[in-house]
């Protein structure tokens, strides 16, 4: 296992995934120091946590889902350009691995993405000088929160990555469930049941609702994001080792 | 020519889910706003009471530019994609037609792939009007067309840029996250003064007059249009 991690490793290592990694966590940082600049004397409660809410809504509400298919789309994107997949298979390993070896592959690509979301949120707090402590509990649990919540996002794109061999049209997928955010992340009816708004729910602070010290309540964590992501992750990985290549 | 340039293109993504899609963008607006106003509708017709199909139009609207910045990047990534998957960028370029032949003909296929979609939105609109109940003799129509169709030649600079990129790389990973990064930022641009063309679709700008984001949009449009084709003309292909 360490040794295919080790190859995929290689196959990413050169390529524009890093690119792709800081854009969001800078596209945020700007966002965030325009925000507290342009609201600055309007803050009643903690700017770091102002800052984290401003930041999270644009990374969290469309970003980071649609960053989770992009991922998976990219770790597929040797095997369906070049018939890798005959290859890949015919080595010593068996298709399980390739496929859970991949699936945390992504995961960790999305938690780099999220350290760097971090980095730029503290980046941010210690040049502009924000007052008070640094709410250690809050910001981390909302970036482990947002983490957790793509699982079941990373393995529905990694099951139609692998089936379909076109880079946009898994895509495509993503965007369609991610958009229509937009309207339910407004809506506290619907939006715990939704599982592709938990990454925005999941990142914003708040004290009501949440289990724990997540910023979801119990039944969106398991039932919602638990529940999809074993549904989205057994079948994507029953259809990958029954799969023709 | 470029009729017959557009005819092998319109046969090349037949089959490809692309026309899937060309619908599906209107009809999951559509949907969501029939979602939004099915489970509101007592609270938003009493909001929009003296003019309902502008509430309606608005809340279409709303969705539609997001929709169609990610929209048109798909559309571009997977027409280009036709030829990046089956390396066959050699064997088009070595039919009887010139390159800028070739790079226009696809900039015009997302051009009418997005027509027929804001077409479609403008149908599924009025439908979703009538059948919530919405008196269908008092349709705004000229103000229904010109907020579908002025985003839409607006957005004009960002199908020519997606166009480009989506078939200057291989990797479709780029043009995608650019695509991405795109409709994200739009959604925050209204920070920004009149210059930045990510505002235009949104048809907001300094003067209160759409035609102005319209026009800068076109001409904008024509110029990275042009900038692209010198690209692909000088271009070395796979």
């Amino acid at each position: 296992m360490v040794r295919m991690f080790r190859s995929e490793w290689l196959k990413l290592r050169k390529s524009v995934i890093w690119l792709l990694a800081v854009v969001s966590p800078l596209l945020a940082a700007l966002v965030g120091i325009l925000s507290i600049l342009d609201d600055a004397e309007i803050i009643g409660g903690s700017p770091w946590l102002y800052a984290l809410s401003m930041m999270a809504a644009l990374h969290a509400m469309l970003f980071l889902p649609l960053l989770t298919g992009v991922y998976a789309a990219l770790v597929c994107r040797y095997e369906h350009a070049g018939g890798g997949w005959k290859q890949l298979l015919s080595l010593p390993v068996s298709r399980s691995q390739v496929y859970l070896v991949k699936f945390a592959f992504i995961m960790l690509l999305l938690a780099i993405t999220q350290l760097l979301f971090l980095a730029a949120l503290l980046g941010i707090g210690l040049s502009l000088g924000f007052p008070g402590p640094i709410p250690w509990k809050e910001i981390i649990v909302a970036c482990l929160g947002g983490w957790i919540a793509c699982l079941p996002l990373a393995a529905l794109q990694l099951a139609v990555s692998t089936a379909w061999s076109s880079f946009a049209a898994p895509l495509a997928v993503n965007v369609i469930f991610t958009l229509p955010n937009m309207l339910v992340a407004n809506s506290a009816e619907y939006a715990p049941y939704y599982p592709w708004v938990q990454p925005m729910l999941a990142m914003m602070p708040r004290d009501e609702m949440s289990f724990g010290a997540f910023n979801v309540s119990p039944v969106t964590l398991f039932a919602v994001i638990g529940g999809s992501f074993l549904l989205f992750l057994a079948s994507g990985w029953t259809y990958f080792s029954k799969k023709a290549v | 020519m470029i009729m017959r340039v557009m005819a092998a293109e319109l046969l090349k993504i037949r089959r490809k889910m692309i026309w899937f899609l060309v619908v599906l963008g209107p009809l999951g607006v559509v949907g969501l706003q029939a979602v939004n106003f099915g489970l509101r509708y007592d609270y938003l017709t009493k909001q929009y009471a003296n003019d309902l199909w502008g509430g309606l139009i608005n809340n279409v609207t709303m969705m539609m530019v997001p929709t169609l910045f990610m929209g048109l990047a798909i559309l571009a990534s997977m027409t280009a994609g036709i030829e990046h998957q089956t390396n066959a960028w050699k064997q088009t370029l070595a039919l009887p037609i010139t390159r800028t032949q070739v790079f226009t003909g696809k900039f015009l296929l997302s051009v009418l792939l997005l027509f027929c979609s804001s077409t479609l939105l403008i149908v599924g609109t009025v439908g979703l009007g009538a059948a919530l109940g919405f008196d269908l003799g008092d349709v705004p129509y000229k103000h229904l067309l010109e907020l579908i169709y002025y985003p839409y030649l607006a957005i004009m600079p960002f199908i020519a840029l997606q166009v480009w990129l989506s078939v200057l790389m291989h990797n479709q990973a780029i043009p995608l996250t650019v695509g991405i990064v795109g409709t994200v930022f739009s959604m925050f641009s209204n920070r920004f003064d009149d210059w930045m063309p990510y505002k235009w679709p949104y048809l907001d700008n300094a003067a209160d007059n759409p035609l102005f984001s319209v026009a800068a949009g076109v001409v904008t449009g024509i110029v990275v249009l042009a900038a692209g084709t010198l690209n692909f003309v000088r271009k070395d292909v796979k």
